[in-house]
């Protein structure tokens, strides 16, 4: 047996250095090619859409016709009501016009990445994808979505939210329109913030500075409070760390990366108003004004937490439960005012989509009036086009969700976008990791010096993410 | 990867019956041999070559050969040696834990008494969850307000119920329980089977030797079943080597908090699949086979002898 692992062994081990041995030629021998082969290695680039005509330029998918009857398939994050209708409604109405069947396949939010670049891999793309905002990049440089370009009707884009169209570009074309966007802050109830004499804040521009907002959290901890600020913790490792506190790095000073070249986060992630920000966010958690402890939304309602550090997808239970209570406030103000993120799922079209103009013809019907009003009331969302919003009393002067549409209006100031990089997976990852080490009592410099290494190890093993 | 036990019975001379029962041997192998081939062979060759690239999971950026930058960039990771460590204390401690703790139970549930058959099921039973579906379990069980800490409080009247999962000087600690707890009725049962090989004859001649309880454990049942003591403490330091499932999912980031459970397997997956490095986790996985393979290989020369 022995002899025979060794064997073996020396084997893969000779295989290694004769690969070795080549050193860096260029141009691949068949060894790495079948490797390649084996892996499935995609070739993206290469994935043109069908009905692409050499002598057409890149950015003109449309043809204006749909040729025959044709089925697509689209990945979404959820099943829900509103997709599903939607889904149901195109196919019963224009869709059954233009003969276009499309089928849903609910990937649910937490692999959905990878299910795509699974897909990719095995060249088995869905038609249209419905994605977070910030995968877009990424799956724009890999080639996995094709630009809408000529799909899109002369003032086809007037009434969507310039906040949209700012997420759908990368490297100076439109890839992806949305149905909604996000919003974000901090519900509170405003019994709560009286009973401690607390300033409510309407604007970003007159937030709770840090200061005060630690005060605050102390004042609530010692009103009996058993952990004031609900942040969400148990939603686990993900988008929703860097989403919702990026804006305390950003708030501060600082931000993911560097966004003059996007070649490196130093000098951003880990600046020293970052750190400091970040140090007095520790401190939140060492000192147990922050519920890490909860396992779902039932400690802010029931008043185990009295502030819910969290997005507009909150709204709607929220609502629910407490009524005229509820008042939504912005994010502290830890040095150049208040942030917010924005940004969210929104639809592309897969670069070996059947149909380009059957793949647009389901996207005009997903960001017509009426679905954008059902799909964003039912995530409690911003509506992505500006005739729904202005039709929503709670996105209005005096509503409930009105600080949302300020925080959109006052982008890229006080709504932060996510950095338009295919990197942003590496600083989603780096600042995730990070976060959970600060708040379990890392040393904030050396974790934020880590999260800007890895950020930058990823940049440099993808060659600067070069275009074309 | 798991050593079978060697069979020393069956050595083979070469009369023409035997040359028959070898082809047999051979075709009843065969499946077996061409399934870890494919499926294991193959794909380790595949990530020997790539490990010597810089390929990644998807990139429009063509593969270059690198020769040994992948190994040398892995070595000079402070994070690769921090996850070595902490596979080699994991290990340290499971393997006489987790043998120990399959002895005792396979002792308590073989006993001739009602009810022992419902033990040997319960302990049973989390062999057949998913690791993962039990690493959610545990989850809710070790929130800092969860079922355990709640016991924990009662019975040492508030002193200790630490957060397990956010505090990096528990998390190891949760992580070895859910372990302990997840896998160790596989080493019971195989241990049971083990003693109840024993024969009954050497307990009753210790008996009338006037040799206790203890006694007849130590001398008769010890080295009555060492074989597969032997093998229980291999094949329980091979799978803790491959400890990944409970720390991806159960501390607030995979590996975390503060890289108190990053495991190899975790770094691997990590550079691999999160950030599309396969070259690099290749690299990972080559240096993960060395390893393990010269710890079965150093823990073989403790083998008992017949």
């Amino acid at each position: 047996m022995h002899s025979k692992m060794a064997k073996i062994l020396a084997s893969i081990l000779a295989l290694g250095l004769v690969a070795a041995a080549c050193g860096n030629d260029d141009d691949a021998p068949a060894a790495l090619e079948a490797a390649q082969e084996a892996t499935a290695a995609p070739e993206p680039m290469d994935a043109a859409p069908e009905p692409m005509d050499d002598a057409m330029p890149a950015g003109t998918p449309c043809d204006g016709e749909i040729d025959g009857p044709v089925t697509l398939t689209l990945t979404s994050h959820s099943s829900g009501e509103a997709y599903t209708g939607a889904v149901e409604s195109f196919n019963a109405g224009p869709g059954a016009e233009l003969g276009v069947t499309v089928e849903l396949l609910d990937l649910g939010e937490s692999a959905y990445e990878a299910f795509i670049v699974g897909a990719a891999s095995a060249n088995d793309l869905p038609d249209i994808i419905d994605m977070d905002g910030p995968f877009l990049y990424n799956f724009a440089w890999n080639g996995f979505v094709q630009p809408l370009g000529n799909c899109v009707p002369d003032g086809g884009l007037d009434d969507f939210l310039p906040s949209i169209i700012t997420q759908g570009m990368y490297n100076g074309e439109l890839y992806s329109l949305g149905s909604f966007d996000s919003g974000m802050g901090i519900w509170a109830k405003r019994s709560v913030l009286e009973s401690v004499g607390a300033r409510i804040p309407e604007t970003s521009q007159d937030a709770w500075n840090a200061e005060e907002f630690d005060q605050l959290l102390r004042d609530l901890a010692a009103s009996g409070v058993d952990a004031p600020l609900d942040i969400k913790w148990w939603y686990g490792a993900g988008e929703w760390r860097p989403y919702g506190f990026a804006p305390i790095v950003q708030s501060a000073g600082g931000d993911v990366i560097d966004r003059s070249d996007f070649q490196s986060a130093d000098g951003a992630l880990n600046s020293a108003a970052a750190v400091e920000a970040m140090t007095l966010f520790q401190s939140w958690a060492n000192d147990g004004l922050i519920d890490l402890a909860a396992v779902d939304d039932t400690n802010f309602i029931n008043g185990d937490a009295a502030l819910s550090w969290v997005g507009h997808w909150m709204y709607n239970p929220y609502k629910d439960a407490l009524g005229d209570d509820l008042v939504l406030v912005p994010l502290p103000d830890f040095g150049t005012g208040s942030k917010a993120g924005m940004g969210s799922w929104n639809w592309a079209m897969s670069s070996s989509a059947a149909d380009a103009d059957a793949v647009w013809a389901f996207m005009e019907h997903v960001t017509s009036p009426e679905q954008v009003a059902a799909i964003a009331a039912a995530e409690g969302a911003v509506p992505s086009l500006q005739s729904v919003l202005d039709a929503d009393p709670t996105f209005q002067p005096g509503g409930d969700r009105y600080l949302y549409v300020l925080n959109l209006q006052g982008a890229p100031d006080i709504a932060v976008p996510r950095p338009a990089t295919p990197a942003y997976g590496a600083i989603r990852d780096a600042f995730s990791d990070a976060l959970a080490d600060i708040v379990a009592g890392a040393d904030v410099q050396s974790t934020l010096d880590d999260a800007v290494e890895a950020i930058d190890d990823d940049i440099e093993a993808n060659e600067g993410y070069p275009i074309g | 990867m798991q050593p079978a036990t060697v069979d020393n019975g069956a050595s083979s001379s070469g009369s023409p019956s035997n040359r028959s029962r070898a082809r047999a041997g051979l075709a009843f192998a065969s499946p077996a041999v061409v399934l870890l081939t494919l499926f294991m062979v193959v794909p380790f060759g595949l990530a020997a070559v790539l490990s010597f690239t810089n390929r990644k999971l998807l990139s429009p950026l063509p593969t270059r050969w690198v020769g040994l930058d992948n190994y040398t960039d892995v070595l000079g990771d402070s994070g690769f040696w921090g996850a070595l460590q902490n596979n080699l204390v994991f290990s340290a401690i499971v393997m006489p834990l987790q043998t120990g703790l399959a002895l005792l139970l396979a002792v308590l549930v073989n006993q001739k008494l009602k009810g022992s058959v419902l033990f040997r099921t319960i302990y049973f039973v989390p062999i057949t969850f998913s690791l993962s579906a039990a690493s959610i379990i545990w989850l809710v069980l070790l929130n800092p307000s969860g079922m355990l800490n709640t016991v924990m409080e009662v019975v040492t009247f508030g002193a200790f119920a630490p957060d397990w999962l956010n505090d990096p000087s528990y998390t190891m600690a949760a992580v070895i329980i859910v372990s302990l707890w997840a896998s160790v009725g596989f080493q019971m049962v195989i241990l049971l089977a083990a003693l109840q090989d024993v024969p009954k004859s050497l307990y009753e001649a210790a008996a009338v030797d006037g040799a206790g309880a203890w006694k007849r454990f130590r001398n008769v049942t010890v080295p009555g079943i060492r074989h597969q003591l032997f093998f229980v403490a291999t094949i329980t330091m091979i799978l803790s080597f491959r400890l990944f499932d409970q720390v991806w999912i159960m501390p607030p980031r995979p590996g975390g908090p503060l890289d108190a459970t990053n495991t190899i397997m975790v770094e691997l997956v990590d550079t691999g699949f999160e950030r599309g490095q396969i070259g690099k986790g290749s690299s990972i996985a080559v240096l993960f086979f060395l390893i393990v393979l010269f710890l079965t290989i150093f823990q073989r020369k403790f083998e008992p002898a017949d």
